[in-house]
């Protein structure tokens, strides 16, 4: 029901964020077709520091439905928006769950969950939305009031979900940056630089059985076992990274198959668990879950390409990380199709800097960028149409998560940092 | 079957011992079906039996006359020790062997890694599945009598396979904390052999963690219990939590028995206790019996840690200083230190200094001596191993001679740990 509010109050405008104003009670019809005024003043009974009502802009409102076809992108779909108050809500769970009786523990462990440093929050942003996206009433016979209440809980577990992801993603990047003897991560220094490897596994293993644990309350084996695995193909993915041989690296297929595992298990996994709880057909659970998926992985062939370009349209300008930690990603082996010269370089690894300029130099001539970039548009185009083939809907909110995230999967390919 | 061939030829070797008998080589004792089918006559049960497994359908004709001389025997049979480690032995081997499968990644070199503690060798004496394994005979019993036969043994099949699941995810998640522990830690003997960090290196070591903590939480999954699953993540947490007491202790929490005692429980006893628990939970049996189980397990984790205290300190030698002396090494404060400052307020000083200085060991060692404190820890081990058997004394009765053997064997356990040398 919060999230109705939020939703309703976004599609004012921006500068309504805040502000929770009438709403018609739920499973009354939203559409287009009732007049304003008709509309009656509802006040949910739910938590008070996000109570306060404005009426006057229901007029705003119907102005922008007059003028449907010209929703700026920056305005009410805006993915990011219309998830922000219960994305604080989440961080605020978030920290009082990481709490331990062991003080050191605890700082270690709610590191990366502190105010600035949570990261681009794209996964709970994704999993809020598919949430909305997917409240579609399975059955219309529940009462109002039972329907409102069971809503109510089913938000409240789906928000789990985005918790324990966001606790299991956490985890996995503590790791890693013990992998990769990283210094910094998000902007500070990572946790093992700051507090020692071993207190940085700890952490890790920490948030993991806190995640495997709050996984458990909501008493869903499905929704566990979906879970599970998202956290094996963390683990498998890492451990592809760590020990492949020279004939893995240069190839396509593995390090689409790594780079699922690494990055679009979690994400797709989690969408399919939030429609899972939310009793969709295993149909709908499978189109959320392609979504998850599809936008898991033009989100890293995106951050592939923008590790040699950065900001700029020009090659090399980009931290260039992953080439200089040996990891080769899907522009040069594209370039790689394209010249087989290059695999020497690549198979000579790339502590030599000057072989990282003898790529960089294959890779300007040839189309791996290119290529790159329209296989993320080709993922990026099946996630919209795993959208676009869920059960309609006429509900407001849910065509707006849907918008937004459609607009997510523009934002993916768009990115420039 | 397997688990019901394997627990009667243990029981069988041990009914041979009690009686003499060469000629009890394999049989099944437990022929009648948890379906509660005591009151049956030898003959059906048997040919019950036959009905089962055919690789199992040993038709010893004349055995049940000795199964039914056991039954008129029952009350003169003695109370002689059972080894329970060989009770479940071969249970345990079909255990090691799945989980080498399990653990079968498609990178061999991880495999390998996480495989090498579960090598025979290295695994001490498996302690920890032995028990799981006994507490899931001795709660074997029928909940609901009404399944047919048939039926209920594909049911106690399912069961049982689902229980030793229990067994080996906990012995991933052991393995798994040992692994990570070990991340920068100078431990460069673990049981025995070099440690896998040594040999392999910081990454490998958190890596092969990661990888048994991940395929224990699959396996989890698969037992579709989200209670279980909520034990055993707990279980994660509290090794964590407890090595984390005993990375960051202050001086007064050095010097504190309750705080200790807490750190012991998270560390060692809580693995036991909870996976205990999840066993009972698994076997349908009221949240009574599971605490029961808990109970036990946890007591017994406590007493097995107290005497470990006391061996490191006198080893195989009634004498002191004899042992390893690795904890005081390596500043950790153990029981029998903390009951000997009780009794000379003045050790606590050098307590507080830490153990770098080797004289200071010296010193410790002789205000033990002077004290009760390996006495003292004895005491309260035993203290630990009585509730134990409390534990197991209050399970619900039942006549079933495999469970009445595994409990007598857990039972025995709690002997072995308190009276164990090594």
């Amino acid at each position: 029901m919060l999230l109705r509010s939020i939703l309703s109050a976004a599609l004012r405008g921006r500068s309504t964020r805040r502000l929770f104003s009438v709403v018609a009670p739920r499973g009354a019809s939203m559409g287009k077709e009732r007049p304003p005024d008709s509309r009656s003043k509802v006040f949910f009974g739910f938590r008070e520091t996000y109570f306060r009502a404005y009426n006057g802009l229901h007029d705003l409102r119907y102005q922008i439905y007059q003028d449907g076809s010209s929703i700026p992108e920056e305005g009410p779909d805006d993915p990011f928006l219309l998830v922000a108050d219960e994305l604080s809500l989440l961080a605020n769970r978030l920290r009082s769950l990481v709490v331990t009786e062991v003080p050191k523990l605890t700082s270690a462990a709610e590191y990366f969950f502190k105010m600035g440093v949570e990261g681009k929050r794209m996964c709970p942003t994704v999993l809020l939305l598919m949430a909305s996206a997917l409240n579609v009433p399975v059955r219309e016979s529940i009462a109002d009031g039972v329907s409102s209440g069971l809503s109510n809980e089913l938000r409240s577990r789906q928000q789990a979900i985005a918790e324990i992801t966001e606790m299991i993603h956490v985890a996995s990047l503590l790791h890693d940056d013990v992998l990769d003897d990283a210094d910094t991560r998000r902007g500070i220094g990572s946790l093992n630089f700051v507090m020692g490897n071993k207190l940085a596994v700890l952490a890790g293993d920490f948030l993991f059985s806190r995640a495997c644990i709050s996984l458990a309350s909501l008493k869903n084996t499905e929704v566990v076992s979906l879970m599970a695995t998202a956290i094996e193909n963390l683990v498998t993915g890492e451990k592809m990274q760590m020990t492949t041989t020279s004939e893995q690296r240069r190839s396509m297929e593995y390090y689409l198959q790594k780079t699922y595992y690494k990055t679009a298990s979690l994400v797709s996994n989690s969408c399919k668990a939030i429609a899972v709880l939310a009793g969709q057909t295993s149909e709908v659970s499978m189109l959320a879950y392609e979504y998850g998926r599809n936008l898991g992985l033009a989100y890293q062939l995106i951050d592939d390409v923008l590790d040699f370009m950065g900001t700029s349209a020009a090659l090399g300008k980009g931290s260039l990380s992953d080439i200089r930690h040996g990891v080769v990603t899907a522009p040069i082996l594209f370039a790689i199709e394209e010249f087989p010269q290059l695999r020497e370089v690549v198979d000579r690894g790339f502590k030599n800097p000057a072989d990282v300029d003898i790529a960089l130099g294959y890779l300007g001539e040839s189309c791996g960028i290119e290529r790159t970039r329209e296989l993320a548009k080709e993922h990026a185009n099946r996630a919209v149409l795993a959208i676009e083939a869920l059960p309609e809907s006429d509900a407001e909110d849910v065509q707006s998560s849907r918008r937004a995230l459609i607009n997510l999967t523009h934002r993916v390919l768009t990115r420039t940092k | 079957m397997y688990w019901r061939w394997a627990l009667s030829r243990g029981l069988s070797s041990a009914a041979a011992r009690f009686h003499g008998h060469g000629r009890f080589t394999q049989r099944f004792s437990h022929a009648a079906p948890c379906g509660g089918c005591l009151g049956r006559s030898p003959w059906e049960t048997r040919s019950k039996v036959l009905g089962c497994t055919e690789t199992y359908s040993l038709g010893l004709r004349g055995l049940h006359d000795i199964r039914y001389q056991i039954h008129q025997d029952s009350s003169s049979r003695a109370e002689e020790p059972l080894d329970p480690f060989s009770l479940v032995a071969d249970e345990l081997s079909l255990l090691a062997n799945r989980l080498r499968s399990m653990v079968v990644a498609e990178v061999p070199k991880l495999a390998s890694a996480a495989e090498y503690f579960f090598k025979m060798g290295a695994e001490g004496k498996r302690f920890r599945p032995t028990v799981l394994l006994l507490m899931a005979s001795a709660l074997n019993m029928p909940i609901s009598q009404s399944a047919a036969d048939g039926v209920f043994n594909t049911l106690s099949n399912e069961l049982r396979t689902r229980q030793q699941c229990i067994a080996e995810i906990t012995e991933m998640i052991h393995v798994a904390s040992l692994l990570h522990d070990d991340v920068l830690d100078d431990a460069d003997t673990r049981r025995g052999i070099g440690s896998l960090n040594f040999i392999m290196g910081n990454k490998l070591a958190v890596l092969a963690g990661d990888f048994l903590l991940s395929r224990a939480c699959v396996a989890l999954a698969s037992l579709k219990n989200t209670e279980v699953v909520s034990l055993l993540a707990t279980v994660v947490e509290h090794l964590v939590t407890g090595e984390t007491m005993q990375m960051t202790t202050t001086s007064e929490q050095r010097r504190s028995m309750e705080y200790y005692l807490q750190k012991t429980y998270y560390k060692t006893a809580s693995l036991i206790s909870n996976s205990c628990k999840a066993i009972a939970l698994l076997a349908g049996q009221t949240a009574e019996v599971s605490i029961l189980a808990y109970e036990y397990g946890r007591n017994l984790g406590l007493a097995f840690q107290l005497i470990d205290d006391v061996l490191d300190f006198t080893g195989t030698s009634a004498s002191l200083g004899k042992g390893s002396l690795s904890d005081i090494r390596h500043g950790i404060v153990t029981a029998p230190l903390l009951f000997a400052i009780e009794e000379f307020p003045q050790l606590s000083e050098v307590v507080d200094r830490g153990f770098d200085n080797p004289a200071d060991v010296d010193i410790a060692l002789e205000y033990l001596q002077k004290s009760r404190g390996i006495e003292r820890t004895r005491e309260l081990a035993a203290e630990h191993a009585n509730r134990a058997v409390e534990a197991i004394e209050a399970f619900p009765e039942s006549d079933d001679e495999d469970v009445i053997i595994s409990r007598r064997a857990l039972v025995d356990l709690t002997n072995r740990v308190i009276t164990r040398t090594k």
